[in-house]
């Protein structure tokens, strides 16, 4: 069928929703033949039955930063796009829960709930695009995952549309809850591939009275002494927020000091805060030099850590291939993680980015060089992961090179799981086709 | 083997999977003591009782389960109080209270492996001399099993702050209702490719599979905690200044209440310490982390209390005062006994910010059943706990508890919150899952049960409403019909 045909087919069954087709910007795929843009949970709803009835398949994205995200085509026939539904739909701040349509974009959501000093306990990329769905839907998560956890710490309830159009909540809006199967959990990650997610429901946290980030810096490059000094960290009483792990080009980038640096932020009432920096500094080798930030310095850093995968919104300036991986490892591995991925630059001719969480074992790393070389550094990094019994995740590649590198890897041996859980909700594949894991 | 007293073939078979004395029970008299769980309302026989002592036990009496159409479940201390271990089809019974191995720690990664049937209490006891512990703590954790608590997703006083069982789990080996093995994460590292199956196993109420490992994540131990008592003459006062703490941007890592019947039987029975007869609600507060910024919590959270007309307020003054307080506290249910014959407890959920508004309505439920219901609650997250009161031989009584008991749970439901927030559904709450759920959304959910459990041999008749009507129907038809 043509795009004109589709499009106005699909204009005549929904005549108040947005659409729009024609060409796009295409080299990270996920797009839509049409694009619709609907601004309520019945039209979303309408859409997917209309979709599932017809044999349409469905592309989903918020503002479109996981564009490079997994998923082998091209263009579906739909995409449907959530950036138009958006806004608060409650907000208790006695309660501290927050529920939000899908398409609420991330930094928008937290400056809201600032001014109740509260905050969702996420900080996931490039918070002024991604939506808060979006967020959700690929579990994305920040360096501050050791202090506060991740997505499915924070999600306590859900509304989803399943490709049959049907409405289901899942959980509930209270912070405690066993009623039933925990089905929050299936959506979280699982790339849109069983449901839209059009309400979130979020438990909040106190904004912290106080934060403070200590840079420490190692001139010798020693990782050993890293490791050894972390784990001393790791056991004495303090309670860092994030404990993050810089290869030396990123942190020249992101402080100007070439040298593997550890991102120690604190997060607490003042005289806290002020105590750990004190004992941070008993604790420190001698020979590693400490930076501290505050207020604006402090903000700006998170801020341009946040920015530093690709962007699928936004059309690279590169000319030469750009990737983003993401590693779980177990906490301590992610030294060697971080240093393996620092060599990948000599040996492929690459620029390497990367960070890993030292107190959760999750690291990212951005590759920029030629395409071959992205694809063979990827492979070599994945093989080092998995003789740590980790996993390597493509967070961003081009379309092509998703073709050529597994995105996600073998699949486990419970796979059959995850293709009955598919097969109950998506039988006729609608939504985000082989987006996920071993092409669900 | 020891001669067997019966003519089962299955048993005898059982009994060749499950090696070494005692392994086996399957005569009425040895029955009895697992015709139920910690809900004793509802009882029925299980067909045998097996004690695998390994993973390949277990898998091996559920392929001969799966493979001769014999219902099954697992069942750790059997201290769950909504009756999922109750064999209400006359189950074999799992139990893996054998399955009790501390396998490894690993303080570094911060991460300790267990069997299922190790008991929750002895982890933290087993790791405490390295500064390190186990955060979810239920009242029961000095006997129920890290098994119990993963099907269960077990709370505690302190998840306030640190979270349920789900949020410590970090890989699992499972034996599946066909006797597959698997192992999921079983390293611990976080976010495995693929749906978050740790997610959902974790509180499914042993309908999906049966664990028979558990990586756990563990805690350092706070440099310092402080515990403050605060006493008030009106529960609204003590309901207020539970919001007002949150309110106030502090997070306790336990914030519990008690009303009047409450305190009078917690002093009548085997921990007293001593409260006022004559309060009406009492608070249980306590802060932790590092020591430089718990004076100044501690004493925002005086303030608040006394702003809210707290008749007397008391911090703990050393180690033994503060666990004198915490025993008195997680005996709270079972000191129930100490003033009735009989207690029903419930588990309802409600945003905190409607707590006088349903204390209130439990208050008018207690005078239209004419029982007296006691509540103590982690007031905290919401999750309030009315214990009916009744007298099991009063005819009619045991009827009317339960109702009241429903009815609460309405109210939960009403305000926006849910029927349980940590006992699970079990059988005694699988027709309130109406209260919150529709059909369509408790058949989503069934589905999801049908991918792990098709034959719905494991632990059938738990977790959903019966007799279901549309749901039930569309599994019926896919069965072969019998002539």
């Amino acid at each position: 069928m043509l795009v004109e045909e589709a499009f106005l087919q699909l204009q005549e069954q929904f005549p108040d929703v947005e659409m729009k087709y024609g060409k796009t910007d295409n080299y990270l795929g996920n797009s839509g033949l049409v694009r619709v843009y609907p601004s309520s949970e019945q039209q979303i709803s309408a859409i997917l039955k209309y979709a599932n009835e017809n044999g349409k398949t469905v592309s989903v994205e918020g503002n479109g930063t996981k564009r490079g995200f997994g998923g082998l085509t091209e263009t579906a026939d739909i995409l449907v796009s959530l950036s138009r539904y958006k806004g608060i739909v409650e907000h208790t701040v006695g309660d501290m829960t927050v529920t939000v349509k899908s398409g609420t974009v991330f930094r928008e959501l937290q400056g809201f709930l600032a001014k109740y000093n509260q905050q969702v306990s996420l900080d996931p990329s490039w918070p002024e695009d991604a939506t808060i769905g979006g967020v959700i839907a690929s579990n994305d998560s920040g360096p501050k995952r050791l202090g506060y956890g991740s997505a499915r710490d924070a999600v306590i309830g859900l509304r989803v549309v399943y490709p049959d159009g049907s409405i289901i909540r899942t959980g509930g809006k209270v912070v405690k809850n066993v009623a039933g199967y925990d089905t929050n959990k299936l959506f979280i990650g699982s790339m849109g591939t069983i449901g839209i997610i059009t309400e979130i429901t979020l438990k909040l946290r106190p904004s912290p009275k106080a934060e403070s980030l200590s840079l420490l810096s190692f001139p010798d490059a020693n990782l050993k002494e890293i490791h050894s000094f972390v784990v001393d960290l790791l056991d004495s009483m303090i309670e860092p927020i994030s404990l993050e792990l810089l290869n030396p080009k990123l942190s020249k980038n992101l402080t100007g000091t070439e040298q593997y640096t550890l991102v120690v932020g604190f997060e607490d009432v003042k005289s806290s805060v002020d105590y750990q920096i004190n004992k941070l500094k008993d604790l420190k080798p001698q020979n590693s030099e400490l930076n501290i930030l505050q207020d604006e310095e402090l903000r700006a850093f998170w801020d341009r850590l946040s920015c530093m995968i690709p962007n699928g919104k936004r059309v690279s300036s590169s000319n030469q291939t750009e990737a983003c991986v993401k590693i779980g490892v177990k906490n301590l591995d992610v030294v060697q993680v971080i240093r393996e991925s620092d060599l990948l630059q000599d040996s492929f001719n690459l620029k390497v980015s990367a960070h890993g969480g030292l107190g959760h074992g999750i690291c990212q790393v951005n590759l920029l060089g030629a395409q071959e070389d992205v694809a063979l550094a990827i492979s070599r990094l994945r093989e080092v992961v998995e003789s740590y019994h980790g996993y390597l995740i493509a967070k961003h590649l081009s379309l092509a090179l998703r073709h050529k590198i597994d995105v996600w890897g073998d699949k486990p041996t419970y796979f059959f799981l995850f293709e009955g859980i598919k097969k109950k909700i998506d039988p006729n594949r609608v939504l985000n086709e082989k987006r996920f894991v071993g092409g669900i | 083997m020891p001669k067997l007293k019966t003519k089962d073939k299955h048993i005898k078979k059982l009994a060749e999977i499950v090696k070494g004395p005692n392994s086996i029970l399957y005569l009425k008299e040895d029955l009895l003591a697992y015709d139920c769980d910690g809900f004793t309302i509802h009882k029925h026989l299980p067909k045998a009782v097996v004690f695998p002592k390994d993973t390949e036990e277990v898998a091996a009496i559920v392929k001969y389960c799966d493979a001769n159409n014999l219902p099954f479940l697992a069942r750790g201390a059997g201290t769950g109080l909504s009756g999922g271990a109750i064999p209400l089809n006359g189950e074999v019974i799992i139990s893996l209270v054998r399955m009790k191995r501390l396998i490894s720690v690993d303080t570094e990664n911060r991460r300790a492996v267990v069997e299922p049937g190790f008991v929750n209490l002895k982890l933290t006891n087993s790791i405490s001399d390295r500064g390190y512990y186990y955060a979810p703590d239920p009242s029961s954790q000095y006997c129920c099993t890290i098994g119990g608590n993963v099907a269960e997703n077990a709370g505690g006083a302190h998840c306030l702050k640190y979270g349920v069982t789900t949020n410590h789990i970090l890989g699992l080996e499972v034996v599946l209702p066909n006797g597959e093995i698997i192992e999921i994460s079983s390293d611990g590292i976080p976010d495995a490719p693929g749906y978050d199956l740790l997610g959902i196993l974790t509180g499914s109420e042993g309908t999906l599979g049966i664990v028979t490992k558990i990586t756990v994540r563990i805690l350092k131990n706070p440099e310092e905690k402080q515990t403050v008592l605060a006493y008030f003459d009106k529960v609204s006062d003590g309901s207020h200044a539970v919001s007002d703490i949150i309110s106030a941007g502090i997070v306790p890592a336990a914030l519990e209440m008690m009303d009047k019947i409450a305190i009078e039987a917690v002093e009548a029975a085997a921990f007293p310490v001593g409260h006022p007869k004559d309060i009406e609600a009492l608070l249980l507060i306590e802060v932790d982390g590092v020591s430089a910024g718990i004076d100044e919590q501690i004493n925002q959270i005086l303030e608040v209390c006394k702003r809210r007309n707290v008749r007397e307020v008391k911090v703990a003054q050393d180690e033994q005062e503060r666990g004198r307080w915490w025993a008195n506290r997680k005996t709270g249910f079972g000191a129930m006994g100490a003033i009735s014959p009989d207690y029903l407890v419930q588990d309802g959920v409600i945003p905190r910010s409607k707590l006088p508004e349903v204390l209130g309505r439990i208050n008018q439920i207690s005078e239209e059943f004419g029982l007296r219901i006691a509540n103590i609650f982690h007031a905290g997250d919401g999750n309030l706990h009315p214990l009916v009161l009744f007298d099991a031989k009063k005819p009619g009584d045991t009827d009317k508890a339960l109702k009241a008991g429903s009815a609460c749970l309405k109210v939960c439901a009403d305000v926006g919150g849910s029927i349980t927030g940590e006992h699970g559904v079990g059988i005694e709450k699988k027709e309130e899952m109406r209260f919150i759920f529709s059909d369509e959304e408790i058949m989503a959910q069934t589905n999801v049960r049908e991918v792990f459990n098709p034959n719905n041999l494991l632990n059938a008749g738990k977790l959903f409403p019966t007799p279901g009507r549309c749901i039930e129907m569309k599994s019926d038809v896919n069965e072969p019909l019998s002539s």
